[in-house]
């Protein structure tokens, strides 16, 4: 996958933004740029939030390059997991606005599409998503929940009417349940 | 817990204990980050349409941000202007800008410490009332009790470690008790005195209470059932928490 990638890997990539190379910081967001700012669109469902947030992570990922450690992560988990947080700090900041999250934030923001980068995370986007339409509604609706929207489990229970017991039972289920789905396939994506 | 971190959506208290747990076990280290690595893809399921693209100009306003040598700033502006000459009346505005700015801080200073100042003698002076609310409760408490029918009193003597002390012990039927003793000192840092009741030659511990610089201390305390006749009452000098068995020098004693 990804053939264009194959020379230079995502660490690498880091150690050079660690060194202060820029062209290395410029690809980075050239390889991740979509997904992120789809992650930060969902999250926080504006385009000028989600634009001013991305460019918040990179300025991130240069200050703090030199903290990644490869042996306790991948450079993808600690790119998304930083730009997640932002979102969700920013989400909080922004106050409790009115989101409607499972009505698709694509159809109503214009969709600057672009081919080449379509194709990139296509794959990924499909396995994800079919592994995600396996899971159980309950599970499923907790996880997206907890990653799109930044709640916790208390917060969870209290939104849902669910019993705070359940909502921990489901949580530990979806997520392994995702993992164990996720494993082969997106292992040979690596 | 470990898939509810993996999501961040621990609450606080469930976060902390984990963390602390996390420190010393590898395992869980490890499983942890696979977990993160699980929930990470979950961003490509943000992606419900069409992938969307950024504005052409935040991959051009990160790169200008870094390339200024200061990433310190999260935002820059997205039109910079060209850089300008001050004219003389905006140099003096400036100066007269600052110069409010520096009273203004000061002031602020001034009004800031003004209100910690207000705000520790306020606390100082609830304290205070509570403090003699709590004493009056007491009081009160040792009045109705003395003026209940069927109230009795034991006199307790000094012993010869402590001749010049005295305590009056009132009790009800139920056991409800108040000591008021005198001419104790107050006891050493660490010490308490401690209320005995002895029935059967086998002593039963009290609570445990101080007395002030005059000497003077009160204590409520519930006498056991088995005490209540025929019960021998004493004071004696322990650790502070109190103990079990007496282990210090006895300073009172009822006849």
């Amino acid at each position: 996958m990804q053939p264009e990638q194959a020379q230079i890997t995502d660490i690498d990539l880091l150690h050079s933004v660690a060194r202060r190379d820029e062209q290395a910081l410029a690809s980075l967001y050239d390889r991740y740029r979509v997904i992120l700012f789809g992650l930060l669109m969902r999250i926080l469902n504006s385009r000028e939030e989600a634009e001013d947030v991305l460019q918040e992570v990179f300025l991130q990922v240069w200050r703090r390059a030199g903290d990644f450690d490869e042996q306790r992560g991948r450079p993808f988990t600690w790119l998304v997991t930083l730009a997640r947080s932002r979102a969700i700090d920013r989400l909080r900041l922004l106050g409790a606005r009115q989101r409607v999250v499972e009505s698709a934030a694509a159809s109503t923001v214009a969709a600057v599409s672009d081919a080449v980068t379509d194709t990139l995370h296509s794959e990924q986007r499909e396995i994800v998503q079919r592994a995600l339409a396996e899971l159980p509604e309950e599970q499923k609706r907790t996880l997206l929940l907890a990653y799109f929207e930044g709640l916790t489990q208390s917060e969870i229970a209290a939104r849902l009417g669910t019993p705070l017991g359940t909502v921990k039972t489901r949580m530990r289920s979806g997520l392994l349940k995702l993992r164990e789905l996720l494993a082969t396939q997106m292992m040979s994506l690596r | 817990m470990l898939a509810a971190q993996a999501l961040n959506a621990l609450d606080a208290n469930d976060s902390q204990l984990l963390e602390a747990h996390l420190e010393d076990c590898a395992d869980c280290r490890s499983q942890l980050s696979d977990l993160q690595n699980t929930a990470a893809y979950l961003a490509f399921a943000a992606i419900v349409a069409k992938p969307l693209e950024p504005a052409a100009d935040v991959r051009a306003r990160i790169l200008q941000v870094v390339r200024s040598g200061s990433p310190g700033s999260n935002v820059i502006p997205l039109d910079q202007k060209r850089p300008r000459t001050w004219t003389s009346a905006q140099a003096w505005g400036a100066i007269a800008a600052g110069f409010v700015f520096v009273v203004l801080g000061a002031s602020l200073f001034v009004l800031w410490q003004q209100n910690r100042a207000t705000r520790i003698e306020l606390n100082r002076v609830k304290q205070q009332v509570q403090e003699a609310q709590t004493e009056r409760d007491k009081l009160q408490e040792a009045f109705a009790l003395m003026t209940a029918p069927g109230t009795r009193m034991t006199e307790l003597a000094g012993t010869s470690a402590m001749p010049g002390a005295h305590a009056t012990l009132a009790f009800d039927k139920n056991g409800r008790a108040i000591l008021m003793a005198k001419g104790l000192p107050a006891p050493p840092e660490g010490k308490a005195y401690q209320l005995w009741f002895i029935a059967g030659g086998r002593p039963m511990p009290g609570k445990v209470f101080v007395t002030d610089a005059s000497g003077a201390g009160m204590l409520n305390d519930q006498i056991p059932a088995e005490a209540l006749n025929a019960a021998v009452f004493a004071v004696t000098l322990e650790p502070k928490g109190g103990v079990q068995q007496p282990t210090g020098a006895m300073y009172l004693k009822s006849s």
